[in-house]
């Protein structure tokens, strides 16, 4: 064989090795995702939307990894506190759910975004976005949830493994497939520190590093929340956005909630100086233990809940704490402002 | 008459004439340092090779995980090797698509250099031969775009996230083509030893063309 024969041969069949890996290299994929079909629970009423579900689904777009190229973690394992090597001021997810509580590291689930777990005998998905700072829980029933690898407003689109539909996160709305425009069943969710979380909880389990995949849990490639900086600390978002405002800053952590037809926000920062503050429909007290808030519904011109120095509040008459105010408590999610704002425009502020 | 001209086209085989200069260590060497350099970079971009980590620690997982994909060409690692500070994924196929493209890396850039340096021996001017290395410097974007784009925080749309997930084929593509082409014009015969005056003669000793080893 001649020299440039053989260099050609030599050439070609590396690139056709490198498709060939490609080709077969798939992932799983949808492909191989029929698992039996068990239904996914659902809210019974849909949350207000910011736009027509055609709108969410046209905006859709790429984040870069395949389905299930961020994978879930589906067999969580878990350590004591006293066994966890969490740095005091480091984020972690809280949920605590029929007397069990369960801390999520933050430097976990940046990596892999969604924890199908089981707590108190209920099937839960914890998940976060790290590029929109939301973590939120939702009722799992029978199936999974993985990541999709799709972005919609720079945040997790997740899917169903057992009827495929795409579901946005902080809309927490089916964007595709059969539960089209039904809501998912959410469960409250803490973005809080270590420190507080174990001081509140001291029996607390913390989610093992031994996942069943091989990561650098000690490097966030996003940044850091402990000293503030990279990506969360740039007044700048990296995917196209719905909606826009530069009312407050884009990476101002703010604290919603949202009801069959309405939708407000707090920013974080103002709610714990001011401990109460309200909208027109809305009201959110700042919990200081855990440096988070809870949103409730107004009813009518009743009076307003009074923060005590020991942290709780009085209201109606009667002492409560911050997430046990007898008035209709939503869920509520910390986000992004930019990232609340691009599916909620119009929400109510103070 | 027949005699050579230094500009036109050599009649070695590109293959013949890639061994020619590989003959030459100190070519040999420079292709190996960028090589190795890019492969580094690759899997630092890739964050196969990361910051962080306490303590020594070999972990491994199931191998059939291998073919996993993260990203359109990475996959996930199935080996783990923590050293206090420096946390190592291996991923056979990152790995092996890496070294492929960190190679033709370093044959291009040895190859352009060759170019700047002695445009006599490839038949073209100096200019052209740095033209040649503008797919070096995309393959090079292959593996930091992404990172950068994060670093910076610019914004993203839809296009560029599809160009993202085929730079790597691509980038390969162009710098085989590259490759080939300047080779195809490179007569071996004209490669002088390396110059006093390159900037790598301070970093390597100065050899003959018929100096092989």
């Amino acid at each position: 064989m001649k020299p440039t024969a053989r260099f050609t041969v030599f050439f070609s069949l590396i690139a056709i090795a490198i498709l060939g890996v490609h080709v077969m290299a798939t992932g799983p994929g949808f492909s191989v995702a029929a698992q039996e079909n068990k239904p996914l629970p659902l809210a019974k009423t849909n949350y207000v939307l910011g736009d027509e579900i055609d709108a969410y689904a046209r905006f859709i777009m790429s984040g870069g990894p395949p389905p299930d190229g961020i994978p879930s973690i589906d067999k969580p394992r878990f350590v004591s506190a006293a066994e966890s090597r969490l740095e005091a001021g480091e984020p972690v997810i809280g949920l605590y759910h029929d007397g069990e509580a369960r801390a999520y590291p933050h430097r976990i689930m940046v990596q892999h975004e969604i924890v199908n777990d089981r707590i108190g005998g209920l099937n839960v998905a914890v998940t976060y976005c790290p590029l929109t700072a939301t973590a939120q829980g939702f009722k799992r029933g029978g199936t999974t949830l993985g990541v999709s690898g799709q972005l919609l407003n720079s945040n997790l689109v997740m899917f169903d493994w057992s009827s495929r539909s795409y579901f946005s996160q902080i809309n927490a709305t089916g964007l595709t497939g059969p539960d089209r425009g039904r809501t998912l069943d959410e469960v409250r969710l803490v973005w809080t520190t270590w420190e507080r979380w174990r001081t509140l909880h001291p029996d607390t389990r913390v989610l093992s590093e031994h996942t069943g995949y091989l990561r650098n849990y000690a490097r966030d490639p996003y940044g850091s929340y402990n000293p503030l900086r990279g990506y969360y600390a740039q007044d700048q978002t990296i995917f196209p956005l719905t909606h826009e405002s530069n009312r407050y800053g884009k990476k101002a952590m703010v604290l919603g909630a949202r009801t069959a037809t309405r939708s407000a926000f707090f920013v974080m920062a103002d709610l714990a100086m001011a401990r109460v503050q309200t909208t027109d429909n809305f009201l959110a007290v700042y919990d200081s233990g855990l440096d988070t808030g809870y949103i409730y519904v107004r009813e009518g011109n009743k009076a307003l809940p009074v923060a005590q120095d020991d942290g709780r509040y009085e209201y109606a008459g009667t002492l409560h704490s911050a997430d046990a105010l007898p008035l209709t408590q939503p869920v509520a999610v910390e986000a992004f402002h930019f990232a609340w704002h691009a599916f909620y425009p119009q929400s109510e502020s103070p | 008459m027949n005699a050579p001209s230094a500009t036109v086209k050599t009649v070695a085989s590109p293959a013949r004439t890639l061994l020619a200069i590989l003959r030459m260590r100190t070519y040999r060497r420079l292709a190996a340092s960028v090589s190795l350099f890019y492969l580094i970079l690759f899997m630092v971009a890739l964050q196969d090779i990361s910051l962080g980590g306490t303590g020594f620690q070999v972990l491994t997982t199931d191998w059939s995980r291998a073919f996993d994909r993260t990203g359109t060409f990475t996959f996930e690692p199935i080996a783990q090797l923590t050293v206090p500070g420096v946390t190592m994924l291996l991923s056979p196929i990152n790995f092996t698509i890496g070294a492929i493209l960190s190679l033709l890396v370093g044959l291009n850039l040895m190859v352009t250099y060759i170019a700047f340096k002695q445009p006599r021996a490839c038949g073209f001017n100096r200019s052209t031969g740095i033209l040649a290395s503008l797919p070096a410097l995309l393959a090079g974007s292959a593996c930091c775009a992404p990172v950068i784009i994060l670093i910076l925080g610019l914004q993203l749309s839809s296009l560029m996230v599809a160009a993202f997930q085929v730079l790597i084929p691509v980038s390969g593509m162009l710098l085989l083509l590259t490759l080939s082409l300047i080779l195809k014009r490179t007569n071996p015969d004209l490669i002088v030893g390396f110059q006093e005056t390159g900037f790598f003669a301070h970093f390597f000793r100065q050899r003959r063309v018929d100096d092989s080893d």
